[in-house]
């Protein structure tokens, strides 16, 4: 017999929580941000781990349920995260988001202690007593426990529990649940990686982060494939997959607050230890931006910088690292200024001098831009690397500048720019040479332009910086 | 000492025995004759040898080649014992292996829990089982989860231990809540090797009765103090022969294992060739930076020369007189300097060999210090790279500063010192300053530094140098602002 409610379906973002400066919840910012959704989405689900629910209060967490019910006034479904470590307090709290109006709880495996799977299973029986529908919730990534699917098919027979989400990203774990409680229990995809092939096998929706940025893509695909259209539906898939690989594994909370921010949302940043330039790393940071302009979600100026704004194009510096791998990772250091200051002279200069194992070349001419390795070039093939496919790397993030407005395209003649580049000399994936420099290159051009890092930024991280190559072997 | 000593099975005395690493010439060919110069060389300080292990590349090696090298081995023991590496998939395999030892003249052969597929508990017991009934030599399991992808199921020891040619186990994990797990489990009736470099002490002082390891390459003579002092009671002994050498076990164990051995036993001048592909001698598993800590560590130990001349003097080398005249380096004089109106400070800080000196100019970058700080990123000095100073990546301080050794790095070690702790020190305080208005805010935009450090090339405590660079570089930046 099904118990799959008729509203569980559809996409449903996992919203964050924001706070104020002095680290309160942020009751306005919170209203803003589903009245922003509400349009885009079939739920919201308060109190989830992008809510970073472990990090609020008892008080809070019914604060934040409160609000949610309050502002969304029934017009979608509210499923309230009521998940906690012990099976006392997720009653309790399970009981509160019922009394305040809840359509559903979403309650995690119980986490830190690791029950076993007998205990786990009379956690989700006790909670099942209470009588709001009751959706489990597999995230072995942070819960550290992962259902076996006996185990979810079993609590899928307890009267109350309507559905799952399965944040846990694997797809076999997902197939067993399509196989045994489809039907019986409705089944969500809570992995933004994997969203479009979850609703392709069968998922009937899917509550996740980054639905707080791209609801209405992600309603485009869920759209698509109910349509049949597995096409367009990989289309979009494959075109927000760098933005959501970056959510899911760069540290989803201050991602998309961040993102938000950019939107022109401010709901502040996560609460400490989550923290900026931390887990979500600042080239993260960069790229999160970058795709949020190229799915035309803000412009390039919105983070309050035009480039005709600036003044001073004496000399200005930039610096980008990206990675992985280890071996192929760029690190770009950058001058930029006009060609009668420092940067051009600088480069007139050494252009007239010898400069064994340090051939420079000038690889573009607007802006004229002069490429010196930072390693002593030995090899054909390192040489290779760092005159081909990192030169190639950086001429592209100069082009997507200029294209983006990044470099102000009626300057480029006046303009110089010196590009230090770092190949490890047993680099040996040449894509990867070529795009971590184009990353890097594209970040240091920002970086210059912008005046960044800013004053507080640094302030904020001086003392957890960690500096990789501080620490003995 | 040990409690497995009572009644051991094992037909020799458990002691100090390297796992020999497998040297291959240019062509990736077995060299036989650095096999033999490798054997020569520990033979006087080991109590056995143990060719074909895991340090010794033994999947990258054919059954007939794993018979050449035992053969060799026996040949060069001087009458002391040689286990066989005769590990392998399956235990047809295993079994031919195993067979190939006894034929050579082995003592023992060491078997390694069977890898790649992953049979179950009663596949693992069925394949140790079935290789102690079809071959007349003892028998040692080994525990190898790093490479193996799964532990030798404690319960799967504690059965075997009574197969009578199955006389020991040697455990590489490192975790010793599995080595005293086992040492209870099998009650003496099997001898417990240890595997793991970095902790032979406690593993020994837990009941362990000797062992088999990488860096028994290098240093079995530290080994056999550390073995002996254990026996005798002496833990502070042992303590400070384990500490001595700690850093070079952890290199060993996890930056390379039988790759960073050949490399420390090449500096030594016993050569021992090269890896086998797709392992690389260095710019793999063991980075440039690496190797140059490995020589540093032999050095300490004795074990090496350095082969560069010290630099006699220091202080001799280190810029002197007034600070505006420190600048020729990188084009500026102390005319310029004034003329531009540019802030100038000193300052030093520590003790041999971590004693540091920082100059450091400051000032607008429109002028002579723009240019000076431009054209550095135009031209790296061999072994005197000019770095960008970071907080760490992505997280450049400002104003930007350039950090230019004064003196050259002549290694990736000496090198290291200036990017990592250095440079990290610099940044730090020009961070603090600016918090504390000791550099005005506005100077972030319209103002660059450079720095030259004079790091000595000798600095060997990261720590301590950062401390002294921080230090240093608050004293030159209060004189300049």
């Amino acid at each position: 017999m099904s118990k799959k409610p008729d509203w569980f379906k559809g996409i449903f973002p996992a919203l964050v929580t924001p706070f104020t400066e002095d680290d309160q919840v942020d009751e306005e910012a919170f209203r803003a941000l589903i009245r922003h959704l509400l349009p885009h989405v079939n739920g919201v689900v308060p109190v989830g781990t992008t809510g970073e629910f472990v990090y609020l209060s008892e008080a809070e967490k019914r604060l934040a349920i409160d609000i949610a019910i309050d502002e969304v006034e029934g017009r979608v479904p509210v499923v309230a995260g009521t998940g906690c470590a012990s099976t006392r307090d997720t009653i309790a709290l399970t009981q509160y988001a019922q009394d305040a109006g809840a359509t559903a709880a979403l309650v995690v495996a119980p986490f830190y202690l690791k029950p076993t799977f007998n205990e786990v299973y009379e956690h989700f029986e006790a909670v099942n007593e209470i009588g709001l529908p009751i959706i489990l919730y597999n995230i072995p990534q942070c819960a550290g426990t992962h259902f076996k699917w006996w185990t979810a098919e079993g609590m899928a027979y307890l009267d109350n529990v309507v559905g799952i989400k399965d944040s846990s990203g694997d797809m076999p774990f997902l197939m067993a649940l399509f196989e045994k409680v489809k039907g019986q229990i409705g089944i969500f995809c809570g992995h933004d990686e994997i969203v479009m092939a979850a609703l392709a096998a069968g998922a009937d929706g899917a509550i996740l982060a980054s639905a707080n940025l791209i609801p209405d893509i992600w309603q485009k695909i869920y759209a698509a494939v109910r349509a049949g259209d597995l096409a367009t539906a990989q289309d979009w898939q494959a075109k927000i997959q760098k933005l959501v690989r970056i959510v899911t594994r760069k540290g989803a909370t201050q991602a998309v607050k961040e993102g938000l921010r950019m939107m022109g949302l401010d709901m502040g940043d996560s609460r400490h230890p989550i923290m900026p330039g931390g887990a979500f790393e600042r080239e993260d940071r960069e790229e999160l931006r970058i795709q949020l302009e190229n799915l035309g979600k803000i412009e390039v100026s919105s983070l309050g910088f035009r480039v005709s704004s600036v003044e001073d194009f004496t000399l200005r510096i930039g610096e980008g690292f990206s990675g992985p791998p280890f071996f192929e990772l760029a690190h770009v250091d950058l001058l930029l200024g006009v060609r009668e200051g420092p940067v051009g002279r600088a480069i007139a200069r050494a252009l007239g001098e010898p400069r064994p194992s340090h051939e420079l070349r000038i690889i573009n001419q607007r802006p004229r831009t002069l490429l010196v390795p930072t390693v002593t070039v030995r090899t054909e093939k390192q040489a290779s690397h760092v005159y081909d496919d990192a030169a190639s790397g950086v001429n592209l993030a100069i082009e997507a500048s200029i294209k983006d407005g990044s470099l102000p395209e009626g300057s480029l003649d006046d303009l110089a720019m010196i590009a230090n580049v770092f190949v490890h000399p047993a680099a040996a994936n040449r894509k990867r040479i070529e795009f971590n420099n184009y990353k890097a290159m594209r970040a240091a051009i920002r970086k210059a332009i912008e005046g960044r890092p800013t004053l507080e930024e640094l302030l904020n991280e001086k003392e957890a910086a960690r500096h990789p190559f501080r620490y003995a072997p | 000492m040990s409690n497995a000593s009572k009644h051991s099975k094992l037909p020799f005395a458990p002691g100090v025995f390297p796992a020999l690493v497998t040297p291959f010439d240019r062509d990736e060919g077995v060299d036989e004759s650095a096999f033999r110069g490798l054997i020569r060389h520990v033979i006087n300080d080991v109590d056995g040898l143990v060719p074909c292990g895991t340090t010794g590349e033994f999947p990258y090696l054919s059954v007939e080649e794993q018979r050449r090298l035992v053969e060799i081995a026996v040949e060069e023991s001087q009458g002391k014992p040689v286990i066989a590496g005769a590990g392998a998939p399956s235990t047809r395999q295993a079994i031919e292996l195993a067979k190939n030892a006894k034929e050579a003249g082995a003592s023992a052969c060491l078997v390694v829990t069977p890898y790649y597929l992953h049979p179950s508990d009663k596949g693992v017991y069925q394949h140790f089982y079935e290789l102690a009934q079809a071959v007349d030599i003892p028998i040692i399991l080994y525990n190898i989860p790093q490479v193996v992808d799964a532990y030798l199921p404690r319960t799967v020891v504690e059965d075997l231990a009574d197969v009578d040619n199955i006389v020991a186990l040697k455990d590489s994990s490192g975790n010793l809540t599995y080595t005293m797990e086992v040492l209870e489990m099998v009650q003496g009736r099997i001898d417990v090797f240890v595997g793991h470099d970095e902790v032979v002490l406690p593993a020994l002082a837990g009941g362990c009765s000797g062992m088999i390891l990488a860096s028994a390459n290098v240093f079995p003579e530290v080994w056999q103090r550390v073995l002996a002092a254990v026996r005798e009671g002496d833990l502070a002994t042992a303590r400070e022969w384990q500490m001595r050498v700690q850093k070079l076990a952890r290199i060993f164990c996890r930056h390379g294992g039988g790759v960073a051995v050949k490399a420390a036993l090449n500096m030594m001048g016993v050569k021992v060739g090269r890896p086998r592909r797709p392992l690389k001698p260095t710019g793999g598993a063991l980075i440039h930076e690496t190797r140059a800590e490995i020589q540093l560590e032999l050095e300490k130990l004795g074990k090496i020369q350095n082969p560069e001349s010290q630099i006699s003097n220091l202080k001799s080398q280190t810029p002197s007189g007034p600070v505006e005249e420190r600048f020729g380096d990188v084009g500026l004089t102390a005319e310029e300097i004034r003329a531009a109106g540019l802030r100038v400070g000193t300052g030093s800080a520590g003790e041999a060999p971590e004693w540091v000196q920082l100059d450091l100019v400051a000032g607008p970058k429109a002028g002579p210090l723009g240019d000076a700080y431009a054209y550095q990123l135009t031209y790296p000095l061999h072994r005197r790279e000019a770095l960008t100073t970071i907080l760490e990546p992505n997280l450049t301080v400002r104003p930007p500063t350039l950090i230019l050794p004064t003196l050259e790095q002549k290694n990736l070690r000496q090198a290291n010192m200036i990017y990592g702790p250095t440079q990290s020190a610099v940044a730090k305080a020009i961070v603090d300053a600016l918090e504390r208005g000791v550099i005005p805010v506005s100077a972030m935009d319209k103002e660059v530094m450079i720095v030259l450090a004079t790091v000595d090339p000798k600095a060997l405590d990261r720590h301590a140098l950062h401390k002294n660079v921080y230090a240093a570089m608050v004293g030159a930046i209060e004189q300049a602002y």
